[in-house]
This record gives structure tokens, C-alpha cells and sequence, in this order.
């Protein structure tokens, strides 16, 4: 990768934001963070969060609702989202391998690949953990890995108006164009490879993590584990719709003028009772305790490994943080590491 | 890149074939080569504008007209509302989807057993048995609630003529064979057991009858399921129908038994002795 010498990441900001849609995520002044437009002639300061936002990027191209088509009585018209070129600026490594794996699951869906397509990845290095982060466990984080981003923002320990910009990709490297900078000097491998082995030592060894994993995939946990969790599953969809990785979804048919309707997908979760249940009134998952078995075999399956080269979960501690019956990946992996 | 916009599908004909169920016959519109691949086992996604979108199974396949024919029950709102539709009534069609049943090149002596409106997907390869003069010696195994509750009725008088076909009921009428089709397992294995299993039906009778003939000695790689799960993308994206790692849309709904038990992993197979009703 190449490296060049940054002065201040807005400079850069600005420059993407001329050509294209950037979005950022900032605080609303509440204590929430929300992704918002940037335009090119915003100066605020760019300050990413320690922590992910509560929201990944997932909506950008697995759209929360999608229209696929229309119909009018006797034909069926296919519908295409109307993309323009967009910049997400300042994604953390977790989520960018989120974006990764989503890219394979949703490699031949029209509507998921039209957005993705016209979408330039900005990502930043994390130098220090995010509560309850454990992407070092998952190599996820905290350095982007090269091959999930277009361009990377190394932060400086020593400065805050002082970065680093990795050009991971060909898209990466003409979206410079035009854009003055010099080649870094320093060796910021080692640089990277430190950071990394700070925020693994912040993080420590998650051994409830990894002998959860481990007994997962043994098929050591019974029904009972599982239906005793299950009772504290409220099916109310926080971890499906905060997982960077989750991607189920439903068709809903609306009627239109005239006599018509039209189709749209929207998100859907495998923890609702009905998931599964067939009109026939047979449910192959009926109880709460099978539903949260099937959402943490999708994340650490190693069937799932297998296909996708990775698990299913980033790391990034989201369902921690949104699960009102208190089991996120650590309640769980702590209840399931005891088996 | 997959498509989720259906083509037009036309709704030719459909005549009552037993309870609550009728057969249907359609035409698709402009049929593609695709459609003319379409085998036994495999099936295809019904949209009723307004009312979603289902799987069903094939009875006869998509011909160079784009005819073709399935059994559909009344079964959830999808259904109800196809029924309510007129001959010439305009739906829509995407197929045919996934894996469909093993074809059988050398000489086999093969059991079907079916369940319910579960003769509906293995009526191709019983059709294909009786009609192409193949090294199949097919027997089949048909159980039914009760009389009225049969499907298909007017393949079956055919195919009575045919191969043996024995039929089975949860209430038999005076003189008919009752109880389970499991029960009558003895009589067809005899002297000349037979060397593969296709099965469909609701999913503990198809358990109880796989695990039947493992005890048999069939090997676990001889035995295929077709199983009934929720579908709606057919595409191996929306989630519904896992079966395990895998999706039915893409990777079933035939199974074959030793995948099956593979998939479930370490969650046990439901007990095959678990109460069922045939549809």
C-alpha cells in the first residue's frame, strides 16, 4: 500500500465529498451518533468515535426496505434503487469486514450490488479499544484490513492533526486525484502492528470467546442451555438489526393506484416466533430457545466459516449493548463457555 | 444476478382433487430454456399480487408452452386468495428452484413414501417410472387421513395400473389398509428389499421412515427427504427456510439423509415418534 502524509483528515473529507455523497457518523448532541450527509464545504472537526456508532453500515446497501418491483394488473416492472457515487468516511475496521462478508452473501442480489458498487470505503484505524470490542479475537480489527477498504486513516499517536492515508485500491487511488500529498516517511507497518498489539492487550484473551466458540461447534450445548436463554430472548430484533452481519428479510406487498401493487423486502429477523412457521401452522423452530441457537450458529458456525472464511460476528459488541435480556455475544458465550 | 420480479403466469384451468385441494393448470409466459430443465422434486415460487409469494412443487413440468400443472391446497391467505381466482386470472412465476430428486441410471429397486399432499412432489418420478420404460422398479406407499383426504386422484388410478402402489389411511375405509405407511414396511421389504428411499410427507413421518430403513441396513446415502420449509427469495438470501447451514430454496428441499443428520450438527433430530397430521 501506498502511504502519504495527511495534515488534516477534513482536507481529505472535503476533497471526496466534491464528486460525491459523504457520510459521516456524529454525535446529535443527545449521546446518539447517527451517520449524516457531509458536503464538501463543511469544516467541523472529523473525530471518530472510539466506539462504532450504534448503527453500521449495513443500511447503505441492504437497503431497511427495498423496492423490488411493481405491478399494474397484467405486468410485472422490475424496480432499481437510483444510486449516486457516495463516500462512508471514517469506518472502523469491524465494520468494514461486516461490509466484506455482506459483499459475499449479497454477491449476486442487483439491488444490494447497485449501491455497493457506487460506494468508496474510508476506513480508520482503531488505537484503542471500544467497550466491550473484541475484534482482535476475530481478526477484524483494529487496523482496516487492506483488501475491506479504499482508502485507510491511520491516526498518530504523537498529533491530532496528523494522519496517515493507506491507498488500499485502485478506486482509492483516483479518488486522490487531484489531491496534493506527500509519501509518508517512517515505517508505519510497525506503527500498525503496535496498535494492533495495544488494543489486543486492551481487549485480553475473551477466553469465555473462544471456549464458547469451541463448544458451539463440539455441540456441546443442549436444548436446555439453549431454551434457558431463550426465555431471556424478548424476539424484539435489537441484535438482528444492530449486527453489521444480519441480513433476513421479508417481502411486503403494498397495494398501489390503480389497481395495482408493488413488492418491497424489509429487514426481517430469525428471532420472531413466525420466522419460521409455515401456513400449515408447522413451525420447524417453535421455541425461543431453537431461535437463539439458529442467530449464534450463523455467527460461529464453523459450517458458516467454511463458506465465508470468517464467522459471522465482527466483533464489534453491538448486541451487547442493545439486548435488553442481557444476551449479547458475552452473556451468551459466558453461559455457553460453562458447558 | 438474481431476479426477484416474477414473469406473468396464466391461470388456465383447475379441478377439485381432494380435500380442500385442487389442481391446477398454468402457463408461463414466454417459457425459457431454464423452465424446460426443470426436473422432479424441484419447485417454483406462486406470487398472488398482494398476497406474497409461495413455493409449490411441480406435477407435471413446464412444457415447450409453458403448461404445466400442481397441486395446491387452501392452506394460509396465499392460497385462499388463489382460490378465489378466475380461469385466465393473471399471477406471477419464478422457477424452478432448487434440487430436485436423484435420478436413478442403473437398475434400482426404489420405495417412495409419501404423505398427505407429499405424492404431489414425487408425482414426476413415478410418472417418468411408468412412462419411459426405465430400470426403476418403483414401489410407492401412500398414506392419507382418510379417503376423501387423497390427492391426485386421477394420476393415481393410473398408476395403480402400473407399479405397485399401495395406499394407506389414519381412518381406512371398509376393506382398505389402515394405519400408518410404516406399518406396512414389512410387507414391501420382503424377500426383495429395496435399494433407495424417497420420501415426502410431514417431516416426523419421513424421520420415522429414513430411520426405519437405516435399520434395514439402507445405507444413510440411499435415503432422500423432501422437505416443507417457509420460503420467500427462493435465492438462498432471505433467511426463512435453514435447514442447518444450509437453505432448502438452494441446497434442498430433496435432502439426502446423511446431509440432513449432518446439518442438524448437534441439535438432535426431532423425535420421529412426535405426533403428526398428513396435510
Amino acid at each position: 500500500m501506498q502511504a502519504y502524509s495527511l495534515d488534516h483528515a477534513e482536507r481529505l473529507r472535503a476533497h471526496l465529498a466534491l464528486e460525491r455523497q459523504l457520510y459521516e457518523v456524529r454525535g446529535d448532541g443527545q449521546g446518539g451518533q447517527h451517520w449524516q450527509l457531509v458536503s464538501a464545504k463543511d469544516l467541523a472537526a472529523f473525530e471518530p468515535a472510539a466506539e462504532p456508532p450504534p448503527f453500521s453500515a449495513k443500511s447503505f446497501f441492504f437497503a431497511e426496505r427495498e423496492l423490488l418491483f411493481r405491478f399494474d394488473g397484467g405486468q410485472f416492472y422490475s424496480a432499481m434503487p437510483e444510486v449516486v457515487p457516495q463516500v462512508l468516511f471514517g469506518l472502523h475496521a469491524c465494520d468494514l469486514v461486516a461490509v466484506a462478508y455482506q459483499d459475499q452473501f449479497f454477491a449476486a442480489d442487483p439491488h444490494y450490488q447497485a449501491r455497493r458498487r457506487a460506494t468508496l470505503l474510508v476506513g480508520v484505524d482503531c488505537l484503542h479499544s471500544c467497550r466491550g470490542g473484541f475484534c482482535s479475537t476475530l481478526d477484524c480489527g483494529p487496523a482496516v484490513h487492506a483488501e475491506t477498504a479504499d482508502l485507510i486513516l491511520l491516526p498518530r499517536h504523537d498529533s491530532s492533526t496528523d494522519w496517515l492515508l493507506l491507498v488500499a485500491s485502485a478506486a482509492g487511488r483516483s479518488a486522490l486525484n487531484g489531491l496534493k500529498l506527500p509519501v509518508a516517511k517512517g515505517d508505519w507497518q510497525a506503527e500498525r502492528a503496535a496498535n494492533n498489539y495495544y488494543v489486543a492487550r486492551e481487549q485480553g484473551e475473551q477466553q469465555e470467546i473462544v471456549a464458547g466458540i469451541a463448544a458451539l461447534n463440539r455441540g456441546e450445548i443442549d436444548g436446555e442451555t439453549w431454551e434457558e436463554l431463550g426465555l431471556r430472548c424478548l424476539g424484539c430484533s435489537g441484535c438482528t438489526s444492530v449486527c453489521p452481519t444480519c441480513s433476513c428479510f421479508a417481502p411486503l406487498d403494498l397495494p398501489s393506484a390503480q389497481d395495482g401493487m408493488h413488492r418491497e423486502r424489509v429487514w426481517d429477523s430469525c428471532l420472531y416466533e413466525g420466522f419460521q412457521r409455515e401456513a400449515s401452522g408447522h413451525n420447524p423452530s417453535a421455541t425461543s430457545g431453537q431461535r437463539v441457537q439458529r442467530f449464534w450458529a450463523h455467527k460461529f458456525g464453523d459450517a458458516f466459516k467454511a463458506r465465508f472464511e470468517r464467522y459471522g460476528c465482527v466483533g464489534c459488541g453491538r448486541c451487547d449493548r442493545v439486548c435488553p435480556g442481557g444476551i449479547g455475544v458475552h452473556g451468551v458465550m459466558h453461559r455457553v463457555a460453562q458447558r | 444476478m438474481i431476479q426477484a420480479t416474477p414473469r406473468t403466469l396464466h391461470l388456465l384451468d383447475h379441478y377439485a382433487d381432494g380435500e380442500d385441494a385442487r389442481h391446477f393448470s398454468f402457463r408461463i409466459d414466454f417459457p425459457l430454456a431454464g423452465d424446460l430443465a426443470a426436473i422432479p422434486g424441484q419447485f417454483f415460487m406462486l406470487a398472488l399480487p398482494g398476497f406474497g409469494e409461495a413455493p409449490f412443487t411441480y406435477v407435471s413440468l413446464p412444457d415447450k408452452y409453458g403448461h404445466f400443472s400442481a397441486l395446491i391446497r387452501r392452506m394460509g391467505a396465499l392460497t385462499a386468495a388463489l382460490f378465489e381466482q378466475p380461469n385466465g386470472a393473471v399471477l406471477g412465476y419464478r422457477g424452478p428452484f432448487g434440487k430436485g430428486w436423484p435420478l436413478f441410471f442403473s437398475a434400482h429397486r426404489v420405495l417412495a413414501v409419501a404423505g398427505g399432499c407429499g405424492l404431489a412432489p414425487l408425482a414426476g418420478v413415478i410418472q417418468e417410472a411408468t412412462s419411459h420404460h426405465l430400470p426403476l422398479q418403483l414401489s410407492v406407499i401412500y398414506g392419507a387421513r382418510h379417503a376423501a383426504a387423497q390427492v391426485l386422484g386421477r394420476e393415481r388410478a393410473r398408476w395403480q395400473q402400473m407399479l405397485p402402489f399401495i395406499e394407506t389411511f389414519d381412518e381406512a375405509p371398509a376393506g382398505r389398509r389402515q394405519g400408518s405407511p410404516l406399518e406396512h414396511f414389512d410387507e414391501l421389504f420382503g424377500a426383495t428389499p429395496p435399494d433407495a428411499l424417497l420420501c415426502c410427507g410431514p417431516e416426523p413421518l419421513m424421520l420415522a421412515a429414513a430411520e426405519d430403513c437405516l435399520q434395514r441396513g439402507m445405507p444413510a446415502n440411499k435415503i432422500w427427504l423432501s422437505l416443507e420449509r417457509r420460503m420467500h427469495c427462493a435465492d438462498g438470501l432471505c433467511g426463512h427456510c435453514y435447514v442447518g447451514a444450509s437453505y432448502a430454496c438452494q441446497d434442498g428441499p430433496t435432502y439426502r439423509y446423511d446431509r440432513y443428520l449432518q446439518l442438524l450438527g448437534g441439535r438432535s433430530a426431532p423425535a420421529a415418534a412426535q405426533d403428526y397430521r398428513f396435510c
